[in-house]
């Protein structure tokens, strides 16, 4: 026989104003199943929780059911009261006599009593279907992995990693360094990006806790938080990276020329290849696509001149699968596709550039050697325009938001034009320019004010050739008046996009993303590095565009969320879940795709039939995963699944009570 | 004996002598002229049984539930509308393809049953309802094919649209005249539970109201229950239901089932889009998915 | 008795079934703010408005209850992340085929009401109420009493 303890809370006045408190505790004693009903003035006080304890063991409570305030609010403490007033915490009941009654119906209290009473008897008729629940725990594997090396990757991995985790960083390109390492100067304060990018590589690679898994892609995630299964494949560099030295010979004497990636196709790379001259790890691999021994069978050059025998064309793609405890995504971001602006003759014209081209023209050890020259027939610009938001704010052609970064780098580059070419001109059309940042909006000040470049209020509606030249016809909107640049150079400020495979690795890991295919934060304010997938994190530009400060800020924010999981050995888990009974689950299936934590798998049991065993599938629910929403409970038609501590009994107990 | 029959007998003769299955489901006449219960043959000379006419209404994919233990494989023919019930079934995971030999029969459509029972056998019968609405004729998949290419694409041609017209006037009836309307015909409802017994939607290991623990399914046959039963019946098809028609054949009480399975029907079509039910085993199911852009009227 | 005729002292009785972490800290916001409504309402906290099994507002109905609201997170506001998308299309569905066999529209209705739309919520409850009030107790799916 359940013996259920009723315990109405006054609140003050709170409630006691508007409901009789002692007589919905009088009712209470006629509900089946209660064994002791009374109303006090402060139930969440020592002394009303004291009285809960008392009358659990006085009057042999196996259930509790406080009526008070909302249970969003003090559920948690009567939970805790009840445990140590000796029953599992799972067996209390909240009716929120507060929130839902006493303050919103203030000038009736026959009613609002009535009320009370009826929320009360709900809340009793499910407590006697409540089961006692144990908080389990799963084991976490002390090892982290970080998907891309670029500065946010980077971050990410030192941060770990001088917390005293193992990491391993996986990068797709044969170095890391990522966007970061391709960009010439930093705003606002115009450091140079590889001064302060490449002791971070230096020191990610030599740390002792961390491992460069470079030129691999991830193949396959399985698992969940704190034992995450990823298949890695290790794409066949064709150098055996323990025998290379990394001396170069191989790519000095290599005979196929391909346009570099690193430089925005500016200059041409070998096929055996760094990408760049600091790459990390500085040791080549071979593009077998354009490599001549590849295509045709003959050539074996690079074989040939390499001191150390490193050369082996008979490598092959290598699948590893490790386990992981955490995962930090920091995959970065694309260039939008600027073609799609007819109109400004970007590919028809060899002077329309975009931004990212710009920042290897200014650098040091690019192209030009740092000097600017435009790539048709490398004479200096003295006109240089610049064009922003293309494809940024442009629902029609390109995307609705705001790419961040764009005022600022413009403005940098503006002013590295004005300060390298003396006498040049520099014309920047603008929509809007928005500079929050520390020091973003003095950098832009400086940009007008000290280096003059020339901001035009307007969008650009054709630019075409004439002569050497390329005129820029736009509209000054401040004026309301057309303009029209003579230009030698034009610069545009192209959209950052997601990475074309972003959706292919959210859907491999599990989580979501928006339908600009940039991942989905847990929530955009309080959990804006936290996906919705436990022990899954974001870093950087794959969760929207953002600038260097900001992703790593991010990097180190996911860092800190992945040492917080690592420093456990286990976790608890909530044992609020789904539940299968396999005696009835038909193995349909119908459960697995509404599960939005990819917690539901099939599973083959044995059973014996008609003296015969027999196999078949089963849904099983994933107590590490599972978040207890409920989704697939109504899934199953045959109520297979139920949702422990909302079971169906329980739930329709509720609303039977209700209507007595 | 008509060619078909012919047919039938001889590829189910070939398949169980060959070993190609142990059991063969086919159809074969009943009690009654107007009956071609479902027969299930095991031996080469009782394939002889095994006839194809205008009564062959059992959807014969429903009968592969029984055998989902059955180490063996089992040969079923199929209809147009058996063959949307295997992808359906295949789509639940309660079939294995490779356990099955699909015996494709292109089909012109049956006669009604309960008209052919009172006009007598020199009756003119007409069509059954389902098969006077019938999208897809011809068998979606199938190992064998009776009559061959060319028999599909003749029968193809016979594909007729589905008809909403009955639903469309329930429909315009005011809320209390839908509701006398369906409370008339389910308080003749029995609970023998026949129509969820040939359904092919129905796949459940245990049904819901065979269940004893759970509390939520009354078994009392009464008007409420009732209603209860044939709403929550209605949804467990939704976007299931391979409009075969069995459950209203089946049904004792002529409760029009369809008129419900139909309805939601025509609402997901109109709100989710195009859907047929069984067409793609591997598709996503109406209530499986969702769609961001579905229509908001929750606002 | 005939549906049309309303008994003495009746009132209507509306359950809401309301998800955890949206509508029902929206009633919760209702309350801290005092905002009145009338007390005929019941809600029942389920974790995600996808838990609300359509069995269960049949249910509600064959026990006696006037009116139910399935209510939770705005779309694309899921605690869950699809939960309520699964939601809005389970009960698109079911709302038209409870209309169909004669259910009022006003008897069953859904709704996102946020954990910030604290008048929201009341003014949905006022609503359905008054709707509710003006039709007179549900005699439709009732079990005989």
């Amino acid at each position: 026989m359940k013996r259920v303890g009723v315990f109405i809370c006054h609140c003050g006045s709170n409630i006691a104003a508007a409901v009789d408190c002692e007589k919905v505790a009088e009712n209470a004693k006629s509900f089946p199943g209660v064994a002791f009903s009374t109303d006090y003035k402060y139930m969440c006080a020592e002394p009303g929780q004291d009285l809960i304890k008392k009358a659990i063991k006085e009057h042999k409570l196996d259930r509790i059911v406080v009526a008070s305030c909302s249970p969003r609010m003090h559920e948690p403490t009567f939970r805790r009261c009840i445990e140590s007033g000796g029953l599992n915490p799972y067996l209390l009941e909240m009716a929120n006599i507060r929130e839902h009654c006493s303050w919103v119906h203030p000038d009736d209290k026959e009613r609002a009593t009535f009320k009370a009473t009826e929320l009360v008897r709900m809340a009793v008729a499910k407590v006697l279907k409540n089961e006692p629940l144990d908080k389990s725990t799963i084991p976490i594997t002390k090892r982290a992995l970080v998907i891309g090396g670029g500065i946010a990757g980077i971050q990410a991995a030192l941060d770990i990693a001088n917390a005293g985790h193992i990491v391993d960083v996986v990068e797709k390109e044969p170095s890391i360094g990522g966007r970061m390492a391709q960009i010439d100067k930093t705003f606002p304060t115009l450091d140079c990006s590889a001064c302060i990018l490449t002791p971070k590589m230096v020191e990610v690679a030599n740390h002792p806790n961390v491992n460069l898994i470079t030129y691999s892609e991830i193949e396959k995630v399985e698992g969940y938080v704190g034992n995450f299964d990823v298949t890695i494949r290790k794409k066949a560099r064709s150098v055996d990276m323990k025998a290379c030295t990394g001396c170069g010979t191989c790519y000095q004497k290599c005979p196929s020329k391909v346009p570099s990636e690193f430089e925005m196709e500016m200059m041409d790379r070998k096929a055996i290849y760094t990408p760049f001259p600091q790459a990390i790890p500085n040791k080549p691999v071979i593009d077998r696509e354009n490599c001549r021994y590849f295509k045709t069978g003959k050539c074996g050059v690079c074989q040939k001149v390499c001191p150390t025998n490193a050369v082996d064309f008979t490598q092959e793609d290598e699948l590893v699968t490790e386990r992981y405890g955490a995962i930090v995504v920091a995959t970065g971001f694309d260039l939008f596709d600027e073609s799609v602006y007819g109109e400004y003759g970007y590919g028809k014209y060899k002077d329309v550039i975009t931004g990212l081209h710009f920042e290897r023209l200014i650098n040091a050890s690019g192209p030009t050697m740092g000097k600017i020259k435009r790539p048709s027939d490398g004479k200096i610009p003295k006109n240089v325009v610049f064009i922003k938001c293309v494809g940024s704010r442009d629902e029609v052609k390109g995307k609705a938001y705001c790419s961040k970064t764009c005022c600022m780098y413009t403005a940098k580059h503006a002013t590295l034009v004005r300060e390298k070419i003396k006498d040049s001109n520099v014309y920047v059309f603008y929509m809007d320019v928005r500079t929050p940042g520390k020091g973003y909006d003095e950098f832009y000040t400086r940009t007008t004010d000290q280096f003059g470049a020339k901001y035009i209020r307007g969008r650009v509606s054709k630019i075409y050739e004439k002569g050497d030249k390329l005129i820029v016809r736009g509209e000054d909107t401040l004026l309301g008046r057309p303009v029209e640049v003579e230009a030698d150079m034009v610069v545009l400020a192209t959209a950052m996009v997601a990475k074309s495979d972003a959706a292919k690795l959210a859907q491999m890991i599990g989580f979501s993303y928006d339908q600009n295919h940039f991942y989905t934060e847990a929530h955009p304010k309080l959990a804006p590095v936290e996906t919705h997938t436990a022990g899954v994190y974001l870093a950087g530009a794959c969760q929207g565009p953002k600038d260097i400060p900001d992703s790593v800020a991010q990097a180190s924010a996911a860092a800190v969320k992945v040492c917080g999981l690592l420093s456990k050995e286990e976790m608890p888990t909530e044992p609020i879940i789904s539940a299968v009974d396999e005696a009835i689950c038909a193995g349909c299936g119908m459960c697995v795709p509404v599960c939005p934590y990819k917690a539901i798998d099939m599973k083959v049991i044995q059973e014996r039939v008609h003296g015969k065993t027999i196999s078949r599938k089963v849904a099983t629910v994933n107590s590490g995963l599972c978040q207890g929403c409920g989704a697939c409970t109504v899934a199953c038609r045959s109520a297979a699944l139920n949702l422990k501590h909302f079971t169906n009994e329980q739930i329709l107990a509720e609303v039977d009570a209700l209507c007595l | 004996m008509s060619e078909i029959t012919k047919k039938i007998q001889e590829i189910a003769r070939e398949i169980l002598e060959k070993g190609e299955a142990e059991i063969v489901i086919g159809w074969e006449k009943g009690t009654f002229w107007y009956l071609s219960p479902p027969a299930f043959i095991d031996k080469p000379e009782d394939t002889q049984r095994l006839v194809w006419d205008e009564f062959c209404h059992n959807n014969l994919s429903k009968y592969l539930l029984d055998y989902k233990n059955h180490e063996g494989k089992v040969a079923i023919f199929v209809k147009g509308c058996d063959s949307r019930a295997f992808n359906r079934l295949l789509q639940d995971k309660q079939v294995d393809r490779e356990k099955v030999v699909l015996i494709g029969i292109p089909c012109t459509g049956l006669k009604d049953q309960d008209k052919a029972k009172s006009l007598g056998p020199n009756g003119d019968i007409p069509k059954a309802q389902k098969c006077m609405e019938c999208k897809y004729p011809t068998p979606l998949v199938y190992d064998y094919l009776i009559g061959g290419e060319e028999a599909l694409n003749e029968v193809a041609a016979t594909k007729e649209a589905p008809d909403f017209s009955d639903v469309k006037a329930v429909e315009e009836m005011t809320p209390d005249e839908r509701y006398d309307f369906w409370t008339k015909q389910y308080d003749r409802c029995l609970r023998c539970y026949a129509c969820r017994n040939v359904c092919p939607a129905c796949s459940c290991r245990e049904c819901i109201f065979d269940q004893t623990r759970i509390g939520w399914i009354g078994k009392a046959n009464n008007s409420s229950e009732n209603q209860f039963f044939a709403l929550t019946r209605a949804m467990h098809v939704a976007g299931r239901c391979v409009e075969c028609g069995e459950c209203e054949r089946a049904c004792p009480m002529d409760i029009p089932i369809m008129l419900l399975n139909k309805k939601l029907i025509k609402d997901i079509n109109e709100l989710f889009g195009k859907y047929d039910a069984g067409i793609d085993p591997e598709g996503k199911l109406p209530l499986g998915h969702f769609d961001k852009n579905d229509p908001e009227e929750f606002m | 008795m005939s549906v049309k005729e309303i008994p003495q002292n009746w009132e209507p009785k509306i359950l809401v079934f309301a998800c955890n972490w949206c509508t029902y800290a929206g009633a919760d916001l209702a309350g801290l703010s005092r905002l009145q409504y009338p007390p005929n309402i019941r809600i029942l906290r389920v974790p995600c408005s996808g838990r609300v099994n359509p069995q269960f507002v049949i249910r509600a109905f064959q026990r006696g209850v006037d009116g139910v609201l399935v209510a939770g997170c705005h779309p694309g506001d899921c605690h869950y992340v699809t939960g309520n998308y699964f939601t809005r299309r389970r009960y698109l569905l079911m709302q038209r085929l409870l209309q169909y066999v004669g259910i009022d529209p006003e008897r069953f209705q859904a709704r996102w009401i946020s954990g910030s739309e604290g008048p929201k919520f009341q003014q949905v409850v006022n609503q359905i109420t008054e709707e509710i009030r003006a039709m007179g107790p549900n005699r439709k799916l009732r079990d005989a009493q």
